[in-house]
């Protein structure tokens, strides 16, 4: 691994994520509000930090990278996002400590939508466009973004996808890899915009509007009150909200095809199918569920559950009510779609309707195999088998995803966090899912929590983000040696 | 531009890499998930899996959209099916396909626009066998390389100590020289190509390449202390198509031919087809057959069988046994470049060879022809220089060329020029320039430009 290469090219990713402040910045001079200043002096440091590191470093040879060096510059290329990103809360006074800017820059950026921030209603505009914009940001990718805009990454940047998009199932749209990355940037620009006109007509504040956008099609899940979508008090703006989060929770690849007018593979794709299946499933229980105990009126309940199950299940995070207060079976199912997440290739996080899909495939093959021992056997999804390679890797996520999980609630535990708070706190930013039960639950934030465990969920975020293996292959020792 | 390759081997890897690094968008079809993998772990290229010969397939590649379909599967049968179905699709497509079947080959009408449609029809074997035929006229060089239709040729060989003008800044060497007119284009050393100036000092163990006209090859040759006298006695290992098709063509020059096989049958079909060369059932690689058959006369041993280990171990006995000179073929590109270095003096690559045809043709029109030199870090190119081209009617000192990049030789009519910094370029001259691989797409940026302007 060479040091100057992967410095120099942090170094311009750095420079372009100073870049972007610029829209917070402008919108705050055009309103006047009082933390132009932050952003100024955010955008100063973070640009002259990363362009200096890009002068000092770069070289004028092509730029090939490895696979080591993929992960690695991914890796650090979200940790420094998230730092740069905090930079704002801290200078303009909204979060003093670098803790908490952090945290709140890393939920922002992994999508997962975590606060520790109260009174938002009253917050600067800038400070909460941010906010938003670090989950739009986020939620297709910095790094995708960076390969679709930088000219820099164009031979190198197949590594960084792969890094940052580590599905089980690769499609690369077009011959080039910019290419693709612009495609999916382009059809995630045009999805927003779709939402965001049809929540103006919601009668929502512009502004609003553009930030619940942002958060929606990233499935983030800030929102711009204290009181989430819940503020609205709009089954139109809720009715809006559900759809695009379950848009969001697609595989973009698939809106593609939809754009371009093939309807055929839309419809056969089985992962799609098996995803819409769990949240009907979901949203049917749940509704059950309330009905009679919460809400007395069946297309109420229905309305809230749908809501929350898609919420939860595409890992936004949004809230209409406390879950906490409804009944056991709800509070159960909504723990268990933690697990679920949207379809490979869309914004969503957790472990992924594809992967599910293809263990419980497994489980089915290994049955059947039981009773026809002789009988030839295979995965499939669609017409397509499946190798073994890529279902050991399926099981390989699976159980780093469940030792992540386990090995960050019990160091909780330890920090005096009570079992319910720790064990869904964990599995919540790992799923980038933003809320969670106990002392996170909706009515509240994750400011109570000590100063260590917003380090640990903020590792769970990004790892959780990158989908695990691009972090912990970092902590093995192969990887550094030579 | 946008290009399908079918067949994700050495040649379609290569050949997409090439590609795609010079700015074509290609999309790379194969049966084989494992070489896809690798493919698109390396190169900015899309994967489709799937046979190349399924319409199907084909469609999901957007043939529709595409310029060029470049067929290079195992499968001549595949190459050739792929080809036709893009030729329903769309005439105006460029059709490129591997053939190796001699047979086929022969006939080459069946393929021209009126039959199958296919606009380049490529056997490796023949290439190299050409390549290798070219070499042995020059015992001397590693390499040649012909342009303009054979009237110039590049020579390429490693310089030895005894040589005079080892030490010498190549402004002094052609006043050492004599008469014969040359240019020492390019220099690699230690593996690494540099671009020469009038003040680089030759070194024993360079790799130059040497342009000159052809009638001269040999003089300079003699003047670097090369042997030039053309072969008497070959020794061939290995009894495929491709040492019959070189047999045949060594056994009308009147060389001796040894043959090494080590099927039964085959020998008896080469015993069949051949006049006077001598057959011999058993390995290439013994040392006992090998002495027995008086290795140490023989003037070549080339070894062409399927096994490029083999070929390469076979060479290094020969050699050792007291052979003056051994040629192997090898195919895979990481072998390639070693070769020189252990001892071998000459390297067939077909796959190389066809990569080199398949480059040539797609820049055809703008660019005579290209052929990427060892490594392939560096490429010679010939075109045409135009009227509203900038190189035209000016001294050659007074351009601005692409970092990398050097005029080899300018054809005026029939007269051969070895330029230097006062040289004129005219319009309707074909000029043959010399490019590091990093400066081609600027070299083909420089001489486009004002072509499209042209145009």
């Amino acid at each position: 691994m060479k040091a100057g290469k992967i410095l120099s090219i942090l170094g311009a990713f750095l420079f372009f994520i100073g870049l972007l402040m610029i829209l917070p910045l402008s919108w705050s001079l055009f309103c006047g509000d009082p933390d132009v200043e932050a952003f100024g002096i955010a955008i100063l440091a973070v640009c002259a930090f990363g362009g200096i590191l890009y002068f000092v470093t770069r070289s004028a040879e092509e730029i090939t990278l490895s696979h080591r060096e993929g992960f690695l510059i991914v890796a650090a290329a979200w940790f420094l996002a998230a730092a740069a990103g905090s930079l704002p809360y801290m200078i303009a006074g909204v979060l003093p400590g670098f803790t908490d800017a952090f945290f709140e820059s890393a939920s922002g950026f992994t999508t997962t939508g975590a606060t520790v921030l109260t009174g938002l209603d009253g917050m600067p505009h800038g400070i909460l466009l941010w906010r938003s914009m670090t989950q739009w940001l986020g939620g297709m990718g910095i790094i995708i973004l960076s390969i679709a805009i930088l000219p820099l990454l164009g031979v190198g940047g197949m590594q960084l996808y792969k890094a940052e998009m580590p599905s089980p199932v690769k499609d690369k749209l077009t011959p080039r890899i910019t290419e693709t990355a612009r495609t999916l940037w382009i059809v995630y620009v045009i999805l927003s915009t779709a939402e965001f006109i049809l929540l103006l007509f919601g009668g929502l504040e512009p502004f609003e509007a553009l930030c619940h956008t942002f958060t929606t099609m990233a499935t983030g899940g800030f929102s711009t009150h204290d009181a989430s979508v819940a503020y609205f008090q709009s089954p139109y703006v809720q009715t809006v909200i559900t759809l695009f989060m379950i848009v969001a929770g697609v595989n973009f690849t698939l809106h593609h095809s939809l754009l371009l007018g093939d309807f055929k593979t839309v419809l056969r794709n089985s992962e799609l199918r098996f995803y819409l299946g769990v949240l009907l499933a979901g949203t049917l229980l749940v509704t059950y569920d309330l009905w009679h105990t919460v809400f007395d009126r069946i297309l109420v309940s229905f309305r809230y559950a749908a809501f929350q199950v898609v919420s939860i299940t595409t890992t936004t995070g949004f809230v209409t009510d406390n879950y906490e207060r409804w009944p056991g079976l709800s509070r159960f199912l909504l723990l268990l779609l933690f697990f679920v997440g949207g379809s490979a290739g869309s914004t969503g996080g957790s472990i992924k309707c594809l992967r599910i899909l293809l263990i419980l495939k497994h489980s089915a093959v290994e049955l059947y195999r039981l009773v026809h021992p002789h009988a030839v056997t295979a995965v499939k999804l669609g017409k397509q088998i499946v190798a073994p390679e890529t279902m050991a890797s399926v099981w390989g996520f699976f159980i780093l995803y469940l030792g992540l999980t386990v090995t960050a609630t019990v160091l909780l535990l330890l920090l005096g966090l009570d079992p319910l708070t720790s064990f869904s706190a964990t599995a919540s930013t790992i799923a980038n899912v933003g809320p969670a039960f106990g002392l996170a639950n909706p009515s509240s934030t994750y400011a109570g929590f000590p100063c260590p465990a917003k380090w640990i969920l903020s590792f769970c975020m990004i790892a959780g983000r990158l989908e695990i293996y691009t972090i912990m292959v970092l902590l093995t020792p192969e990887f550094w040696k030579k | 531009m946008r290009i399908i390759v079918i067949g994700a081997g050495e040649v379609g890897y290569n050949i997409s890499d090439i590609l795609s690094k010079e700015g074509s968008d290609v999309v790379i079809i194969d049966r084989n998930e494992e070489r896809l993998k690798n493919v698109s772990e390396n190169i900015d290229v899309q994967t489709l899996h799937g046979s190349g010969s399924s319409p199907e397939i084909l469609k999901k590649a957007r043939l529709d959209q595409s310029d060029m379909i470049v067929a290079v599967t195992d499968s001549d049968e595949t190459n050739i099916v792929a080809c036709l179905l893009a030729a329903v699709q769309s005439r105006s497509i460029l059709k490129i396909a591997r053939i190796r079947n001699p047979d086929l080959n022969r006939d080459s009408k069946i393929f021209d626009r009126n039959h199958l449609g296919i606009d380049l029809c490529i056997n490796p074997e023949r290439e190299a066998v050409a390549n290798i035929i070219n070499l042995m006229e020059y015992p001397g060089a590693s390499e040649i390389i012909d342009f303009a239709e054979g009237r110039i040729k590049l020579a390429a060989f490693f310089v030895d100590g005894r040589c005079e003008a080892v030490g010498k800044e190549l402004r002094d060497v052609k006043n050492v020289c004599g008469t014969a007119d040359f240019l020492i284009a390019s220099i690699t050393r230690n593996t690494e190509p540099i671009v020469p100036t009038g003040k680089t000092i030759i070194r024993e163990n360079d790799y130059l390449f040497v342009l000159s006209e052809s009638k001269n090859v040999r003089n300079i040759l003699q003047f670097f202390g090369k042997d030039v006298a053309p072969p008497q006695r070959v020794f061939i290992m290995g009894g495929g198509s491709t040492a019959l098709m070189l047999s045949e063509i060594l056994e009308k020059k009147g060389v001796l031919l040894k043959i090494i096989e080590k099927r039964q049958d085959r020998c008896d079909t080469l015993a069949s087809m051949l006049d006077k060369a001598v057959i011999l059932h058993g390995d290439g690689t013994s040392q006992d057959l090998l002495k027995e058959e008086n290795i140490q006369e023989a003037d070549y041993f080339i070894a062409v069988t399927n096994d490029e280990e083999a070929n390469i171990l076979g060479s290094l006995l020969a050699k050792q046994l007291g052979a003056k000179k051994a040629i192997s073929l090898i195919n895979r590109v990481d072998y390639t470049h070693l070769v020189p270095y252990v001892g071998i003096d000459g390297v067939m690559n077909p796959r190389q060879s066809t990569i080199g045809k398949i480059l040539h043709f797609i820049r055809k029109g703008k660019i005579l022809s290209a052929t990427p030199l060892r490594d392939e870090k560096a490429e010679a190119v010939e075109f045409i220089a135009l009227e509203t081209s900038e190189i035209t009617n000016r001294p050659l000192k007074e351009i601005r060329f692409p970092k990398g990049a050097i005029v080899g030789t300018i054809l005026r009519n029939d007269e051969v020029i070895i330029p230097w910094g006062n040289s004129v370029i005219l319009p309707g001259d074909r000029v043959i320039l010399f490019a590091l691989r990093s400066a081609i797409p600027q070299v083909q940026k420089f001489l486009t430009v004002k072509l499209d302007y042209f145009g």
